[in-house]
């Protein structure tokens, strides 16, 4: 039951995630307007051509003309600010540009056609739609065995922009067959500049779910993302690790796909590398990972992750400090063997650190951790955990705004009493919550506008706060020093 | 024209040189009549220049500089405050660009007419913007997009704007180059201050005076083209007659202290008047050049010289004040027909001479000679600035006592130069080098501790090479600058070097020696000091002489 509200809640959180990320698609590079024309062929480039002109020479005979026409339209389409895409489409001429795609007589005539294709390809999916639907897919995937390299990359560069855009063109592309030619151009000897559009493109091919890519496709893709992820250049290892988070981000039958390369020790150690492009989409992968089972889990802790994430833990970004704290939310969220490793490896300071003072949405990633813990974690766990000095910053960040985080915490602050219960400390945990200024949080938001909230403020207090304080209030000594609370108190005051 | 919004207390940093004294006292005396408070640090070089700067940057927000300053960039190197302000008047050239095109910090104080060919604004500065390619930072760490539109040949372009801008760093060295390349002086300071001065009509008499020393101050330490010496003696002989115009009225007749100026053709003679006839014509490098004078050949030719004028020897060698006033009447006239017969074809020269009352009568040139030997006195062990105020000191016209002294000073100085020429031709100290001609004083020599003063071994370096080219048969050599070394500190084993460009008569006075010096003392890692404002003089350890004249030879053949 646990289990399940986390992953929703995760669910809800990552689909969350993936909308801002949408928003911020296609927000490259905007350069000044470039210089009108620079490059060997400048000397052609004096002649502009109008529309009509394009129209004309493409639908004519002479390749010469087709040739200036093909670059002219290129020309406009790769200036960097606002491209007609539009206007080109309206022209008609896709279905001529992808036949220039087959013309291997011309070679420059094909690379001008695939670039063109490619930024039409690049804009909106009606403007991608516009370039499959000129039959665009078997053209580029047979360029992909173009003789000439830079025709190849720019197939390569143009399959990308199709498989981007939906996971039906992604499948469709699948299923011509484009796997195979793709990955046939990686090698040891292929140029890097090469290599990065390769492995952009494969990671749009992993890319999108409902429905995943299909599992015969991710499993040819899979030995050479391993290959990839080995590479010394930045934006490759990058870009395969983007390619691994979105194979992971799934059901725990893709995870499992994953999970059986081995892969997983190599994420970690990019998980620790200096590089925030790397550690951002390697730390989400991992992260997705430890969203499956608790074997998959298991194999991500054997991988080392623990060791890693206290780092991550106390990043400079906030961003990472985040993705991190979510990370280990569901670890602790695994059975008390898992909670029991977080323990040992260290991450409770950490974690109490971030929870004091970390960035605000890391903070709230921070909060299910504990609630995790405190629900799957054994006594002895919790005690741990109350020791390490968890309540003081827990019960401040009662102050916040989100109710869903205040009702998150009051479930945990529950869970402690839980535990105190079972100990007998019931009293001294209500000291210790009293002292440090908790009860008059939890009783003013008995007067909190949400109702859930006000509930389980009022519940807490009914159940511990209520009737006449003790009398007796003697600190009781436990069977043994361990379970007793007020050592952990001496704790807190240092 | 800045000077209006002089109502602060200003900072005087002024260099050692006669024009910049000149021109420091036409603006003390601007100063004085509009009540500006400033405060004068003689600088001697740029040490002495950044220590004053330092020393006073806290109290003084405006600065100005005397002959020294423009010619590097005087923002890099004193490291001043935003709301520190440079006025440079400074006949330094070529001006450092980065002083031109900072119009906030500093003011250079430059004749209009002025030719400085600075280079181009866009030619040299460019706006670091240019850079901003790695705009793609800030998506970092995001996903990456899932589309990607390929620009207008990106790698292209990249690179060619990496060549565009790396051929233009080249053709920036390349004019920075021709620019830098040579050294050479501008319009006199104190002429620029005069004009100042004339603009406000705030003009006195005394201020042209010191304008005219200026002038005759670059033209006897051959700053500049005769050219621009005629010109200027032009431009300066308008402002006499409108001076004397003007006084005429005021007072009728010469009073015992009224001064007058008056322009005049007179003998290239230096001191003559102050000294005899024969020591002038043996102490003047003109003549003595011309009639190889270190030679018994010169000696013999000197005596047919005075005979040809008829002049007797007994005259001649006493007091020129005390000559028969017969003989003095006609004078110039006889003195230059006979050398025009010896060859001395330039013996007259345009000039201005100076009444002080009616016994005191001065040439420009002889309070040049007076106040360079003030200011490089080194008879007594005294601090520079003493000298340094005493040379202004006789600039004042109720100082006749210390020009006096000065111009005594002169006559040693004079002397000490001519015998020093005579005995390096006499024992064929200098050597041609291949590229140029070189002399090195020894320790131990006469005079040589005079010739550690930077003035005095310019004058003997120009001295000797005109006598050398004079002397030498060998044509080559007569068109070879001379780099000379002398003795700077025995104690710390430097060693002073000055270059000069070659003596030709269509010399331009155009110096490429500082930026050679500067290139050898990299070359070699010597430990060398570029500390005069003049860039052609540097300061080295006696030990790397060796290596570092290897190195000029190389780099100038």
């Amino acid at each position: 039951l646990r289990r399940h509200r986390v992953e929703v809640s995760v669910e809800l959180r990552k689909a969350k995630k993936d909308e801002q990320i949408l928003k911020r698609r296609n927000i490259s590079i905007h350069l000044k307007e470039e210089s009108p024309s620079l490059g060997q062929d400048r000397a052609d480039e004096i002649i502009q051509l109008s529309l009509e002109e394009i129209v004309q020479a493409v639908n004519g005979d002479d390749t010469q003309l087709q040739l200036l026409a093909t670059q002219a339209t290129r020309r406009i389409l790769s200036r960097h600010k606002d491209p007609p895409i539009n206007q080109i489409i309206e022209l008609g001429i896709i279905p001529r540009l992808v036949e220039f795609l087959g013309r291997a007589d011309s070679a420059a005539l094909q690379f001008e056609a695939a670039w063109a294709l490619t930024n039409i390809a690049s804009g909106t999916s009606e403007h991608t739609r516009a370039v499959v639907q000129g039959g665009a897919i078997p053209a580029l995937i047979s360029l992909l065995s173009s003789p000439h390299m830079h025709i190849s990359e720019q197939a390569v560069w143009a399959l990308g922009n199709i498989a981007g855009d939906c996971p039906l063109y992604r499948d469709a592309l699948i299923a011509h067959d484009v796997i195979p030619p793709l990955l046939a151009l990686v090698s040891p000897a292929t140029p890097v500049g090469f290599l990065r559009n390769i492995t952009w493109t494969l990671s749009n091919l992993c890319r999108n779910k409902n429905p995943c890519p299909p599992l015969d496709a991710v499993q040819k893709i899979l030995p050479v993302l391993i290959f990839l992820l080995r590479h010394e250049d930045r934006d490759v290892i990058s870009d395969s690790c983007w390619a691994v988070s979105y194979l992971t981000d799934g059901c725990n039958d893709r995870i499992q796909v994953v999970v059986e390369t081995g892969i997983l020790p190599r994420l970690v150690e990019l998980m620790d590398s200096p590089d925030f492009i790397i550690v951002t989409p390697a730390l989400r992968a991992i992260g997705n990972v430890v969203t499956g089972t608790d074997q998959q889990t298991q194999e991500a802790i054997d991988a080392g992750v623990l060791a890693v994430l206290p780092r991550l833990l106390r990043h400079s970004k906030p961003v990472i400090q985040k993705e991190a704290a979510w990370t280990l939310s569901n670890i602790a969220a695994g059975p008390y063997q898992q909670i029991q490793q977080i323990i040992s490896c260290g991450l409770l300071p950490p974690l109490v650190e971030l929870l004091d003072r970390g960035d605000f949405k890391a903070q709230k990633e921070a909060v299910w951790v504990v609630a995790n813990f405190t629900t799957g974690g054994t006594v002895d766990q919790v005690l741990e955990l109350v020791r390490s000095g968890v309540l003081k910053p827990l019960l401040n960040l009662l102050l916040v705004k989100d109710s869903k985080t205040i009702l998150v915490i009051l479930d945990t602050i529950s869970n402690l009493f839980l535990a105190a219960e079972k100990l007998g400390q019931t009293e001294k945990l209500c000291l210790l919550v009293e002292e440090l200024d908790g009860l008059d949080k939890i009783e003013d938001l008995q007067n909190h506008e949400n109702d859930m909230v006000y509930k389980a403020a009022l519940n807490i207090i009914e159940k511990y706060f209520s009737g006449e304080e003790n009398t007796d209030l003697e600190p009781q000594t436990g069977q043994d020093g361990l379970y007793d609370f007020s050592v952990e108190k001496q704790d807190f005051n240092f | 024209y800045y000077f209006v919004i002089f109502l602060q207390r200003v900072l005087l940093l002024v260099a050692s040189d006669v024009d910049a004294l000149c021109a420091c006292k036409i603006l003390q005396a601007l100063f004085q009549c509009d009540h500006v408070q400033y405060t004068l640090v003689p600088v001697a070089g740029w040490q002495e220049l950044e220590t004053a700067f330092l020393e006073h940057k806290d109290q003084f927000k405006y600065f100005v500089l005397i002959n020294c300053g423009a010619n590097v960039d005087l923002l890099e190197i004193l490291q001043p405050e935003e709301d520190t302000l440079f006025f440079v008047c400074d006949s330094h050239r070529p001006i450092n660009v980065v002083n031109v095109y900072n119009d906030t910090q500093i003011k250079l104080l430059v004749k209009q007419d002025d030719d400085l060919d600075v280079p181009a604004y866009d030619d040299i500065f460019r706006d670091e913007e240019d850079e901003e390619e790695d705009s793609e930072n800030e998506s970092e760490g995001s996903e990456p997009s899932e589309k990607r539109r390929r620009f207008e040949e990106e790698v292209i372009e990249r690179t060619m704007k990496r060549r565009q801008r790396r051929e233009w760093e080249a053709r920036r060295r390349e004019i920075l180059f021709d620019y830098e390349q040579y050294e050479y002086h501008g319009t006199s300071s104190a002429m620029v201050m005069f004009d100042l001065a004339w603009i406000m009509s705030k003009d006195l008499n005394d201020m042209l005076w010191w304008a005219i020393v200026g002038l005759t101050d670059q033209w006897v330490q051959d700053k500049i083209t005769q050219m621009k010496y005629v010109t200027d003696i032009g431009v300066l002989q308008r402002h006499v007659s409108r001076h004397n115009h003007r006084n005429e009225d005021e007072e009728n007749s010469l009073s015992i202290d009224c001064m007058r100026i008056a322009f005049e053709y007179d003998l290239r003679l230096a001191l003559y008047q102050h000294w005899s006839l024969y020591e002038s014509l043996c102490n003047t490098s003109y003549t003595s050049a011309s009639l190889k004078l270190w030679s018994v050949q010169g000696q013999k030719r000197l005596q047919e010289f005075l005979a040809d004028m008829g002049l007797p020897l007994k005259q001649v060698k006493q007091k020129f004040n005390s000559m028969d006033v017969s003989l003095k009447e006609n004078l110039r006239e006889m003195i230059e027909e006979s050398a025009n017969k010896f060859g001395m074809r330039d013996l007259r020269v345009q000039t201005f001479s100076i009444h002080f009352g009616f016994k005191n009568k001065f040439s420009a040139s002889d309070i040049v000679y007076a106040t360079t030997s003030l200011m490089e006195n080194i008879e007594k062990e005294e601090p520079e600035t003493t000298n340094f105020i005493k040379a202004l000191d006789s600039l004042s016209r109720g100082n006749l006592d210390k020009l006096h002294q000065g111009l005594d000073l002169a006559k040693k100085q004079l002397r000490a130069i001519q015998q020093t020429v005579a005995s390096c031709i006499c024992t064929n100290l200098v050597i041609s080098q291949g590229p140029f001609l070189y002399c090195s004083l020894m320790e131990g020599t006469p005079d040589v501790k005079l010739f550690s003063k930077p003035v005095s071994l310019c004058l003997l370096s120009k001295y000797l090479l005109k006598s050398f080219v004079c002397s030498t048969k060998n044509k080559r050599c007569k068109l070879l600058p001379l780099v000379m070394a002398a003795p700077m500190d025995v104690e710390q084993g430097t060693v002073i070097m000055v270059g000069i460009p070659p003596e030709t008569e269509s010399s331009d006075k155009k110096n490429f020696f500082g930026r050679a010096f500067e290139k050898a003392a990299e070359s070699t890692n010597s430990r060398t000091l570029h500390n005069h404002f003049e860039m052609s003089i540097i300061e080295l350890k006696t030990e790397d002489r060796g290596k570092f004249l290897d190195a000029l030879i190389s780099l100038l053949s």
